[in-house]
């Protein structure tokens, strides 16, 4: 080191506030404040442009698992790009992951650092998601962070891919990289490099992804810099505050019109149905939302403990607090209504998050929890339901879960991986049906096209379809889940992390339940197999289908009194049967496919009084 | 030659005369016609024609710019559409992507679920299927073809959309399908997702297919019509029509692919700004422009970068949020326009747009019943638009209400002084603009300080200059009626016909004379196209391309691979690949393995590009041209300040004639604002320069 590092600052000096003011609006004029504001999304936009460009596994440049963010030097959220919310949600965790481990091993950040991340006891959401953390400096100054994250293909556990639900700890579901400095004042670290490449399944991908992590975190941060050229650092650091501000007043407004109050949800996760230990056959999780004027305080100390031997604890900061957040903004500032109120750290400080250490939603290290996904989600879906019980016009009924499977095989010496996320589904809403075969909550992903699978894997895709008969029928129904069904080519093995086969989504306001999902080996063949929703490295043989079915969302409101027409509609597309349209809704189809009237009326009547 | 340009847009259909012979150039303004806007269009032409005594049956070419498509889509009334498709994925295209437009939003609606293109019921599937290698696994079904389309006719579909996976591979079962439902169904109108755009991923092909599906009829029936009532005008040369990509189309490639219309109205106006840029530039300099078309509510922006107008990645081409998988000019556009509402929002913030008072009711200044302030009104209360040269005069301007909305809307709650809020409005404005732009040049490797700004639509002059300074552009163009420029663009195109074949193959693996015979397929096809159009082979030209990533990559990037008809060593198509990327993104891996997925090739039938007219040599002091000096306020960093400020009118302005700012030239349909910091220098074919 050279001799300045004595007197350089510590790392907590380094991120310890600079320039905050109380009164940043009054420092700057309003239209300064939207012309900051306005560049730096543009500039979260262009890191996600480029990241999704130049990566290689299709999770990140078909499915955008990936996020963009920039941050103020307290690891504050400024802006963020448009991909999916869990990459983005968890970004200021990492970077606080990153200070306190610095501040525990007394480094600090330095001009030209990159540093790689992943850890979920330091904010990280899991530990496939990998984080790479530029420091933005301005005259010698640290003031702010360019982070991308992007979940990766392979990340060298004890089992290809990144579906993983038989481990016991986080050191056998991911190579570890703690606050590590992969590029340290400019200087690439080679022999760390190699080491991660080394244990990498599919090290040509995933060190390309990181590759264009690299380049789009670095991008973030010049144009971070050229922005202080522009305006002046402190007018863009006001803007900065002045933005979090807005966004964290206007959630306030929204909790304060709602009545104080505690209003809670439960319900249970899909577990392991096979296994002899009763804890982990099902799992229980409780949301205990409390409004008191301007905050909520959502408590979650009824959730089960933590599982030592399974991978579905959620990292508290990294998957639990993001999916809470993910909820409130969705409904009180639903950007249908609020699109102009930006998604930064102003929208967290309203909302205070707790669990007991130990518990599945606060895990101790070093418990496993790289299949946090569906839990987190879980969690969100019951932060809807007790927001139903308060401000039912925003919500809707219970939404379908994802699975997430990973398939892979050795071919020619070579490893093949690849990952794909199914479509969930919403359920009804208080004005309208709930949208069909999309990712739901906290996720939003896009799936892979088929034709893109299929010429680079030895998969066949050969069923891809919306669900019939099984949405959750109301007033207005749930959205249909799909039926996405893929074969092998050439032997290999499959694993999934999934949920929704248990137990169906909840209805609301008198509406029905949904379905449950369902996973099929070999469907409709004499040796079919009905498989739980977590699967762990099934052989597969060539020939072999595996069949994903995907829950039907839960309903809103009494099917009776559905408008017929609308059923009408739903039996003409096949989505509804003329049966179900019958026994549930009560609507009678003339043999011309239009409503009968009368037998209606007759029928609903029946219903009413039964 | 007589050219004849007409552009239908939402408020005014133009028509744009020029006739080299004796180095004139009309303009003539209609009113649109929504219900049926050829009429509007035919009238525009009939007076064009008789204004300058010029008989129909004289015009050498008549090109055509329309929304029709366009506004088919965003409005939802395509025709009623059935989708015949491969047993299994039916429902492909309700599906999407399964992302939801929105992250934070549970009462979002999705585009393509809530209006589907297709419904359900007339979304069949018969058995059939070819696999990823081209090959043939489940035949063709004809039984079960001819059954759908039967089933469909019942149903009352007016239009059948035919979408098999892998047909972008191997087009036989497609092909066969469209035989068998003509013969079913000989009056319905046909479509495949081969013939549209063979290219893989399918939710993307099948909705372009089933839009096209959507629209032809429409389409159709509207060029059929136009063409008809133009003959009963006298008009005898063929109608051409102007397509996404830029370039022209026949009345019979408009009949195939009506979705090449999509962005046909704003690709001319991209067309216009890169002709008056290359005139105005030196002929041994590259054309480098960025084209800023800024009207009522929205401003457009297009680029073009050494001589090439740039095309946009077909993996981000969407209209109305439905994907559409075909070559088109590269246009962003924005919700910005001279009608963008400012106001400050419930938590006191300043906003400008995307809300627009449009056309009716309008700024205040308008006086058609328009309370909000808006961008027009802040140019208004600046002093910059004066009543005496609005619109030529022809109508009232309010001068005083913009001003006192604008203070107790903005100032006052603000505590800003009431210029302060104007120029504040404008400066949002101009910023939207500059990121936009930005996202486009320097975001993509491409300095705007190379680049001409040309500002054109109503409100583009007005705000060329603060937006030229803000991106540190050298030079801006305010073109000869920048209110008509998209007609103006419609006579310098050519026609245009792309092909595209899509294959995974690794470069290295390819050996050269194999990618010659793929391209000398594509060719063949592609100048097949145009000889049927009429074109002779010395004025047809060829651009073979392809669309290539680093192997595992999901994101191509286009390369010539030819100097005319021969491709190039393979080597030499590997290292265009590793330069692209490398300007694209910053880096380039330059011993990585690189895959070939499209190969392409894009056919030109080059037309007669008409001289543009000449104005008078300046044989006066422009001085005597200064109708009056009034305070006009301007931002000039950061400090609003009031300028005693020379007003001209642009028509009494000739070639060489020069000042300095500030200064107001206002014309019939636009005002170009100059600030104190910019120079003017009239061109020799009208044109303005902005320099600073």
């Amino acid at each position: 080191m050279t001799d300045t590092a004595d007197t350089a600052a510590t790392v907590r000096e380094q991120t310890a506030p600079l320039l905050d003011v109380d009164d940043p609006g009054d420092r700057i004029d309003p239209v300064t404040s939207r012309v900051v504001a306005g560049s730096l999304t543009n500039i979260c936009d262009e890191m996600g442009h480029k990241l999704m460009r130049t990566s290689y596994s299709s999770i990140i440049r078909e499915s955008e698992d990936f996020g963009c963010a920039l941050l103020d030097e307290r690891a504050r959220q400024l802006c963020e790009t448009d991909s999916t919310p869990l990459q983005m949600g968890p970004i200021p965790a990492y970077v606080r992951g990153v200070i306190d481990l610095f501040a525990e091993r007394g480094q600090r950040f330095e001009p030209g650092d990159v540093v790689l991340h992943n850890d979920p006891y330091h904010g990280a959401t899991h530990a496939p998601d990998f984080a790479v953390v530029v420091p933005v400096f301005y005259e010698d100054e640290l003031t702010g962070f360019s982070v991308t994250t992007a979940h990766h293909l392979d990340v060298g556990a004890d089992k290809p891919g990144t579906c993983i639900i038989e481990t016991i700890d986080a050191y056998s579901e991911s190579i570890r990289l703690d606050a590590l400095k992969i590029v340290e004042g400019g200087e690439r670290n080679k022999t760390a490099w190699q080491l991660i490449a080394d244990n990498i399944r599919t090290p040509a991908m995933v060190m390309g992804d990181v590759e264009a992590q690299i380049s789009a975190a670095r991008a973030g941060a010049e144009r971070m810099v050229d922005l202080f050229e522009e305006h002046g650092h402190e007018t863009v650091k006001y803007a900065g505050q002045d933005a979090m501000n807005y966004s964290e007043e206007h959630l306030r407004r929204r909790i304060e019109s709602l009545p104080d109050g505690t209003y809670s949800a439960e319900g249970y996760l899909d577990g392991f149905p096979e296994s002899t230990d009763p804890d982990e056959k099902d799992v229980f999780l409780a949301v205990d939302l409390t409004v008191e004027g301007s905050s909520v305080d959502v408590d979650l100390s009824r959730c089960d403990d933590q599982l030592d031997n399974r991978p579905i604890n959620m990292p508290f900061e990294g998957t639990v607090v993001p999916a809470v957040l993910l909820v409130l903004r969705s409904t009180l500032l639903d950007t249908e209504e609020h699109d102009l109120i930006p998604q930064n750290h102003g929208i967290t400080r309203p909302v205070s998050v707790h669990a007991p250490k130990g518990s599945i939603v606060n895990p101790r290290f070093p418990a496993p929890t790289i299949a946090r996904f569906c839990p987190g989600n879980r969690i969100a879906d019951l932060t809807l339901k007790a927001l139903a019980e308060v401000v039912p016009e925003q919500t809707c009924a219970g939404t379908g879960n994802l699975k997430i499977s990973t398939f892979s095989g050795v071919t020619d010496d070579e490893y093949w991986v690849y990952m794909d996320i199914t479509s969930g589904s919403y359920g009804g809403r208080p004005g309208k049906d709930g949208i069909d075969a999309v990712d739901t909550l906290y996720a939003n992903t896009r799936n892979n096209p088929i034709e893109d699978i299929e010429s680079h894997y030895p998969l066949r895709v050969s069923t891809y379809e919306l669900r019939e008969d099984a949405e959750g029928a109301g007033r207005n129904r749930g959205g249909a889940g799909t039926i996405r069904e893929i074969e092998f080519t050439s032997p290999g093995r499959v694993s999934i992390e999934g949920d929704g086969n248990e137990y169906p989504p909840w209805g609301f306001a008198g509406g029905n339940e949904g379905t449950t999902g369902a996973i099929v080996r070999n469907a409709g063949d004499e040796n079919e197999e009905s498989l739980p929703s977590k699967l762990e490295n099934r052989p597969m043989a060539a020939g072999q289908r595996l069949r994903l079915v995907g829950p039907g969302a839960g309903g809103w409101g009494d099917p009776t009194e559905r408008d017929p027409e609308k059923v009408r509609a739903d039996v003409l597309d096949d989505l509804v049967s003329r049966e179900r349209a019958r026994e549930i809704y009560g609507v009678i189809l003339t043999d011309d496919g239009s409503v009968d009237e009368a037998a209606t009326r007759e029928r609903r009547q029946a219903l009413d009084d039964d | 030659m007589k050219i004849l340009g007409i552009d239908i847009g939402g408020t005014f259909t133009d028509v744009y005369l020029t006739d080299d012979d004796v180095n004139e150039q009309t303009v003539h303004k209609v009113s649109t016609t929504p219900d049926d806007p050829s009429e509007g269009a035919l009238r525009g032409v009939h007076e064009v024609c008789e204004m300058t005594d010029t008989p129909p049956g004289e015009l050498d070419y008549v090109f055509h710019g329309t929304t029709i498509a366009t506004n088919a889509v965003l409005k939802h009334e395509g025709v009623e559409v059935g989708m015949i498709t491969t047993a299994g994925y039916r429902d492909i295209i309700h599906i999407g992507r399964h992302k939801r437009p929105q992250n934070y939003s549970i009462q979002q609606d999705v585009p393509w679920q809530q209006h589907p293109l297709t419904k359900r019921r007339h979304r069949m599937t018969v058995p059939e299927r070819i696999d990823a290698d081209g090959t043939v696994r489940t035949p063709l079904d004809e039984d079960a073809v001819a059954e759908a389309a039967r089933a469909l006719d019942d149903a009352g579909v007016d239009s059948i959309a035919v979408a098999f996976l892998f047909s972008y591979l191997n087009d036989e079962h497609e092909a066969r399908a469209k035989e068998i439902i003509e013969d079913v169904s000989p009056d319905v109108y046909v479509t495949t997702s081969s013939e549209v755009y063979p290219q893989f991923r399918e939710f993307e092909r099948f909705t372009t297919t089933a839009m096209n599906a959507a629209i032809g009829p429409t389409v159709v029936e509207y060029i059929e019509t136009f063409e008809r009532e133009l003959r009963s005008l006298g008009v005898t040369a063929d109608l051409h029509v102007m397509q996404s990509n830029g370039g022209i189309a026949t009345e019979e490639m408009v009949t195939e692919r009506a979705v090449t219309l999509l962005l046909s109205g704003p690709a001319a106006g991209i067309l216009g700004g890169k002709r008056r840029t290359d005139v105005d530039t030196p002929d041994s300099e590259a054309t480098n422009a960025i084209t800023l078309d800024m009207g009522g509510t929205s401003a457009d922006i297009g680029i073009v970068a050494d001589d090439e107008i740039v095309k946009a990645n077909v993996r981000e081409t969407q209209v109305g949020g439905y994907p559409v998988m075909i070559p088109m000019i590269d246009i962003e556009t924005i919700g910005a326009g001279g009608g963008s509402i400012a106001y400050l929002d419930d938590t006191g913030a300043f906003r400008v747009g995307p809300k627009s008072a449009g056309a009716m009711p309008g700024p205040i200044a308008y006086d058609r019943g328009g309370t909000d302030p808006t961008v027009t009104d802040a140019h208004v209360a600046l002093g910059r638009i004066r009543p005496e040269f609005f619109l030529g005069g022809e109508m009232d301007l309010l001068v005083d209400a913009p001003r006192e909305t604008i203070r107790e809307r903005l100032a006052d709650p603000l505590g800003m002084d009431e210029m302060e809020a104007a120029a504040g409005v404008l400066r949002i404005v101009n910023n939207g603009m500059a990121n936009a732009i930005r996202s486009k040049t320097v975001q993509k490797g491409r300095d705007p300080e190379n680049f001409t700004l040309v500002a054109f639509g109503g409100a583009g002059p007005m705000h060329a200059a603060d937006v030229a300074r803000e991106l540190d552009v050298s030079r801006t163009l305010i073109p000869a009626s920048p209110g008509v420029l998209s007609a103006v663009g419609l006579s310098t195109t050519d026609l245009q016909f792309d092909q595209i074949h899509t294959t995974f193959e690794t470069l290295s693996d390819l050996d050269r004379e194999r990618l010659q015979s793929d391209y000398d397929a594509l060719v063949a096809d592609v100048e097949d196209r145009l000889h049927r159009d009429g074109v002779a082979d010395e004025r047809l030209d060829l651009e073979l391309s392809a669309d290539c990533r680093y192997e595992g990559q999901g994101y191509e990037l286009t390369v010539p691979v030819s100097d005319g008809r021969r491709v190039r060593p393979i080597e030499r198509i590997d290292a265009a690949f590793d330069a692209a990327h490398e300007s694209e993104f910053g880096h380039g891996f330059d011993g990585n393995a690189v895959e070939l997925v499209n190969e392409r090739v894009t056919a030109y039938g080059r037309l007669p590009t008409a001289d543009l007219v000449t104005i008078p040599e300046a044989t006066s002091m422009v001085e005597e041209h200064v109708l009056f000096k009034d305070d006009v306020y301007f931002d000039v960093d950061g400090e609003i300040e009031a300028y005693v400020t020379p007003f001209v009118d642009r028509t009494d302005l000739r070639a060489g004639h020069s000042l300095s700012g500030p200064a107001i030239i206002a014309e019939k349909d636009s005002t170009i604002i100059v600030p104190p910091d910019f120079d003017v220098s009239v061109l020799q074919h009208g044109d303005i320069e902005l320099t600073r």
